[in-house]
């Protein structure tokens, strides 16, 4: 019999989606999933999940309650990346991780590159804080790591590294389709460019690879995110 | 058998001594070369790192003398990368503990003694912010610790031990000596303020790390404190 595992989540937040994804990938057994409302927090998500107040966190084990009704006896995991470390060791043969200590080194390195280089420079592009050239030397950076001929980051099966980029990645697809974001008007096009040239056709492709998976399809809802993007994306930098 | 593995380090890099600690709690047998950063070899980052960067480690691939290191060894690096890595190869060494929650909470140390430690200490260090930062982020991880345990997680030395060590050895080497691109002074006053009972579990764990021979046996305080003190003449106002 398995400990229940509950994920309080929010479906404009791309670090929800990656847990999300890892779930799905993997086939793991019934989960519940609750939709915290960032705007209007539940004390009790505060006080009885996670004291920082954030998305993604995971329950698991403990009674099975309701998930607004956590019980004290479950276990609290925080972060996105720790998460899916975490569901990589509760399903150790769904590939989330590979067996071997070089690749699973090699996952983890291309999740630490996402950190500092997705979440980091191309995130700062988008808040309008860091030239276009920068965002796509951080893109090329990643494009590296790509596993050649494979259609996954890291070996030949999806792991935490495929789900921690994708939802970067569908997003990525917004801002260079509709320009949304803080960086000077047209950036985002011209990003959009630049990846359609033969310097990124590698990753393009595999982007391409991820956007198609069921996986996204089933937990990603394009518009919501757009509306989420204009709404935040208001101060543009000239 | 098991496979070679060669730490390439540099004695002052806290990221380097995560891993010799690590591997030194877990008995692991290994080779390091220390890289020297003023007149660095040029087959560094060609053969082993192409960001130029220690700690990295090559495993596997013929036994060859570390500056020569060897095309078929895989090369690993980034320093959180490293421990994992480690544990992985040691499995039994306690390194990451068995139960499932309490790897997530080694994890989730880890992670914040990246955003709440090193992230502040390096700033104030450099000048760039004042230590408030500092302080906030020890009071995070003192939450994280538990009263009367010794080690960060569970009942073993983890890599979460070794990941947060470094950081006791500066803040013991800055609050001892003022010495940094801070105001002078600063450097005093956070030790002053380490002192007073809102920190004493923080400090009560560091000084445990700082006593561990692991620790001692492989980090040289006055070559540290000597080095630094030629490096760091300028000071912000």
């Amino acid at each position: 019999m398995s400990e229940q595992l509950t994920l309080y989540l929010h479906e404009i937040s791309p670090f929800s989606q990656k847990v999300e994804l890892a779930l799905v990938e993997a086939n793991a057994p019934p989960y519940k999933v609750y939709r915290v409302d960032l705007r209007n927090k539940s004390e009790w998500f505060t006080s009885k999940v996670n004291p920082v107040g954030q998305v993604p966190v995971v329950t698991y084990g403990g009674p099975n309650t309701e998930p607004d009704n956590p019980s004290p006896l479950s276990a609290k995991i925080a972060e996105s990346n720790v998460i899916l470390e975490f569901l990589a060791d509760l399903y150790p043969d769904s590939g989330l991780l590979p067996k071997n200590p070089i690749l699973r080194a090699k996952v983890r390195f291309f999740i630490n590159a996402i950190t500092k280089h997705i979440e980091g420079t191309y995130f700062s592009f988008l808040r309008g804080n860091e030239s276009l050239d920068n965002a796509l030397n951080a893109i090329e950076f990643i494009q590296e790591l790509l596993e050649e001929g494979s259609d996954f980051a890291i070996g030949d099966h999806y792991t935490i590294a495929d789900a921690c980029i994708s939802p970067h990645l569908a997003r990525l697809k917004i801002v260079t389709e509709t320009d949304i974001g803080n960086f000077p008007v047209g950036m985002g096009y011209k990003l959009g460019e630049e990846l359609k040239g033969p310097k990124f056709a590698k990753f393009k492709k595999y982007a391409q690879g991820m956007l198609d998976r069921p996986s996204l399809k089933q937990i990603y809802d394009e518009e919501i995110v757009i509306e989420y993007f204009k709404s935040i994306f208001t101060d543009r930098v000239q | 058998m098991s496979e070679q593995l060669t730490l390439y380090l540099h004695k002052l890099s806290p990221y380097s001594l995560k891993i010799e600690l690590a591997l030194i709690e877990a008995n692991a047998p290994y080779k390091s070369y220390q890289v020297d950063f003023q007149n660095k070899p040029e087959w560094f980052a060609g053969k082993v790192n192409p960001a130029g960067k220690v700690p990295a480690v090559t495993y596997g691939g013929p036994n060859v003398e570390p500056d020569d290191p060897s095309p078929l060894s895989a090369k690993i690096a980034e320093s959180n990368v490293i421990l994992e890595f480690v544990a992985d190869l040691y499995p039994d060494s306690g390194l990451l503990p068995k139960d499932l929650v309490l790897r997530a909470k080694v994890r989730f140390f880890i992670d914040a003694t990246t955003k709440h430690i090193e992230g502040p200490c390096y700033a104030f260090f450099q000048g760039k912010e004042p230590y408030d930062n500092i302080l906030k982020g020890i009071e995070f991880i003192q939450e994280l610790l538990e009263e009367g345990r010794d080690f960060a997680v569970g009942d073993h030395y983890t890599i979460a031990d070794a990941c947060i060590s470094p950081q006791f050895e500066a803040l013991k080497i800055i609050t001892k000596t003022d010495i940094g691109k801070f105001p002078v002074g600063m450097g005093y006053k956070l030790g002053e303020e380490l002192k007073g009972p809102k920190f004493a579990k923080f400090m009560k764990y560091a000084q445990r790390m700082l006593d561990r021979p692991s620790l001692k046996q492989t980090y040289d305080e006055e070559f540290a404190i000597t080095f630094f003190k030629t490096r760091f003449t300028e000071r912000v106002q």
